[in-house]
């Protein structure tokens, strides 16, 4: 069986001949440890005085024209270096949402800040530094949306490129230059402010949340169009004990949106993912009435129950993740720790299908060391009938 | 005991953003004191919705929702209150440990404990252990509360505690951790004091400290 078959299967609650394998996207060290290292660090090119001196200056101007072809390059090596790791299905992400402020801020179009900030290997990497909209009059002014059908042209002429280079090798789980619509909200606004505003402000929220979901639904069509199966989005409804605010206030301001996007997915024969961190074991059966094919992340330092998860939704939804990136996929572990995990997952949650094993998460300290390690694992003991002993 | 109290408290409860501000008015117009509001009707609110979150009828954004409904109540109280009576409960310095910037969970942490009579000072993210010790040392704080969300960052931990033992603080200062990576054993690895899950797991620890010391 061949990797997309076997993928595809999978999310449709078909048979495999093996348990498949997703990678949850890799961070420049990784990357650099698969295909090899730039000749000069990302940190050095970004910090020297010329550099920072155009970025402070012309950043803005240049982000698309100048700045984006090489995060494009970028992107890429994560798609080629999470397909020479063999993995079945890999994470294809097209991040065209950032305008560089200066050497030091990012923006993201929907309305967020991050520092652009050394990775502690070399790289350059970006951490969320707090709200660009905090009042009416901000949202109002914000200058960064983009236009949604400009954003689905440069989707399709993206993954068009990675779908012929790479789709045949692995089965691509595309998420075009959007983030999810809730926690698009929470950076955007800011956690303090959300819930408030999700009180007081219900017209701007209304019209947030339309403005994203235009350009999840275009470029999800875009990604479809361009050949790729799966789509994939990122929204954390949930921290480490539990979701962010009630499951029923969720169904009710994102559930309908959601529900629109995913049918649209499938209209046109695709299949749809969500990763969601965090413990959402409140969120499952929300989730699955919304349609998603699969569900991504279940972190194992969250305090859902995966096994448990398996028995309540394992019959609805294929459950992806398992493998914790907090000491098994680090430099600390042991290879010997990684395949006893893999083997214990594979047991647990293999037998009746619906599993692909796989990362909780991409952390820029994860070497690709520990993921052949892992991929060799699940090709050794993931074979149906499981039988891990 | 007075039906505005109650009020007060059934607003905490009920996330009356809207409603608080004139029902603490209506206690401070038949007599009431702020200290009496804060203790009869602010605090066991806060201790309803805190229970509501752990027994999971109540979330994340319910508990920012109480802290921004006591923030409309506090000014209205805080002028007419006895200089010395805000943040009797003792000092905590919070920060996000150096090379994390994560700081929703800090920032939850603080409200909550401002609202139930810490005093906070606040020191942001990317915090070295040096700064973290000055302000404990400036303001004799008794208590630290340390965030961390990176799995990479968990040695800032140690620094703080390290930091608190070379300047002889380590003996005064209770050292609290919370994050998303931190957990029971990591607080033991690191020579750390407590461990909370939540904000309310937090208060708790801080509020059995202040009880303690």
């Amino acid at each position: 069986m061949h990797a997309i078959e076997r993928v595809l299967n999978a999310l449709a609650g078909k048979p495999t001949d093996h348990v498949p394998t997703f990678c949850a996207m890799v961070e420049d060290r990784t990357f650099n440890e698969v295909l090899g290292k730039p000749l000069i660090p990302q940190e050095l090119l970004m910090g020297n005085p010329a550099a920072r001196f155009v970025l402070d200056r012309w950043g803005r101007a240049l982000t698309r024209p100048v700045f984006q072809p090489e995060v494009n390059r970028g992107l890429e090596k994560r798609i080629r270096a999470q397909v020479e790791l063999g993995f079945d299905s890999v994470w294809a992400i097209l991040d065209e949402t950032f305008i560089v402020i200066d050497h030091a801020t990012m923006v993201r179009f929907n309305g967020s800040i991050f520092n652009l900030q050394p990775d502690g290997f070399g790289n350059m990497t970006y951490m969320y530094r707090g709200p660009g909209i905090k009042s009416r009059e901000d949202f109002e002014a914000w200058p960064y949306w983009p236009d949604a059908d400009d954003l689905a042209h440069s989707t399709y002429r993206f993954f068009r490129k990675m779908v012929s280079r790479y789709g045949h090798r692995a089965c691509l789980f595309g998420q075009g230059p959007a983030y999810g619509i809730q926690e698009s909200l929470l950076w955007a606004v800011g956690f303090e402010r959300m819930p408030v505003w999700i009180r007081r402000e219900k017209d701007l929220v209304k019209r947030y949340i339309d403005l994203n979901e235009e350009i999840c639904l275009k470029t999800n069509m875009a990604l479809i169009d361009a050949g790729v199966p799966v789509v994939i989005q990122t929204d954390d409804f949930a921290f480490k004990s539990g979701p962010i605010m009630n499951p029923k206030l969720i169904d009710e301001l994102f559930g309908p949106s959601y529900r629109r996007i995913i049918k649209a997915v499938h209209d046109r024969g695709a299949k749809y993912v969500l990763h969601s961190c965090g413990d959402n074991t409140l969120l499952f059966d929300t989730f699955v009435s919304w349609g998603v094919d699969g569900l991504h992340a279940y972190e194992n330092t969250s305090n859902v129950d995966i096994l448990k998860e398996k028995r309540l939704h394992g019959d609805k939804v294929t459950i992806i993740g398992g493998v914790g990136v907090d000491y098994l996929l680090t430099d600390r572990s042991r290879d010997e720790e990684v395949v006893t995990e893999v083997k214990r997952l594979i047991g647990e949650l293999g037998p009746g299908g619906r599993f692909i094993i796989a990362p909780v998460h991409s952390l820029s300290s994860i070497p690709a060391h520990k993921l052949r390690v892992m991929v060799d694992a699940v090709a050794r003991y993931g074979a149906y009938p499981i039988s891990v002993s | 005991m007075k039906e505005s109290i109650l009020a007060v408290r059934r607003a905490i409860d009920e996330l009356d953003l809207d409603g608080i501000g004139a029902i603490v008015g209506r206690c401070l117009e038949e007599g009431l004191s702020p200290e009496e509001i804060i203790q009869e009707g602010i605090s066991p609110g806060l201790a309803i919705v805190g229970q509501k979150f752990e027994e999971g009828e109540y979330f994340l954004a319910d508990l920012i929702m109480a802290g921004e409904v006591v923030k409309e109540a506090m000014p209205l109280l805080k002028d007419r209150m006895n200089p010395g009576n805000d943040g009797g409960k003792g000092t905590v310095v919070l920060a996000t440990v150096a090379g994390d910037i994560h700081e929703i969970g800090k920032n939850i942490v603080g409200m909550i404990l401002s609202a139930n009579g810490f005093e906070v000072i606040d020191l942001g993210v990317d915090v070295p252990a040096g700064k973290i010790m000055e302000a404990a040392q400036s303001s004799g704080a008794r208590f630290i509360g340390l965030s961390a969300l990176l799995t990479t960052m968990v040695d800032s931990i140690r620094e703080v505690v390290d930091a608190a033992r070379s300047t002889g603080l380590r003996d005064k200062v209770r050292i609290v951790i919370g994050g998303a990576c931190t957990s029971q054993e990591l607080c033991t690895e690191m020579g750390a004091d407590a461990y909370g899950e939540t904000a309310i797991d937090a208060l708790r620890i801080f509020n059995g400290y202040a009880a303690g010391a």
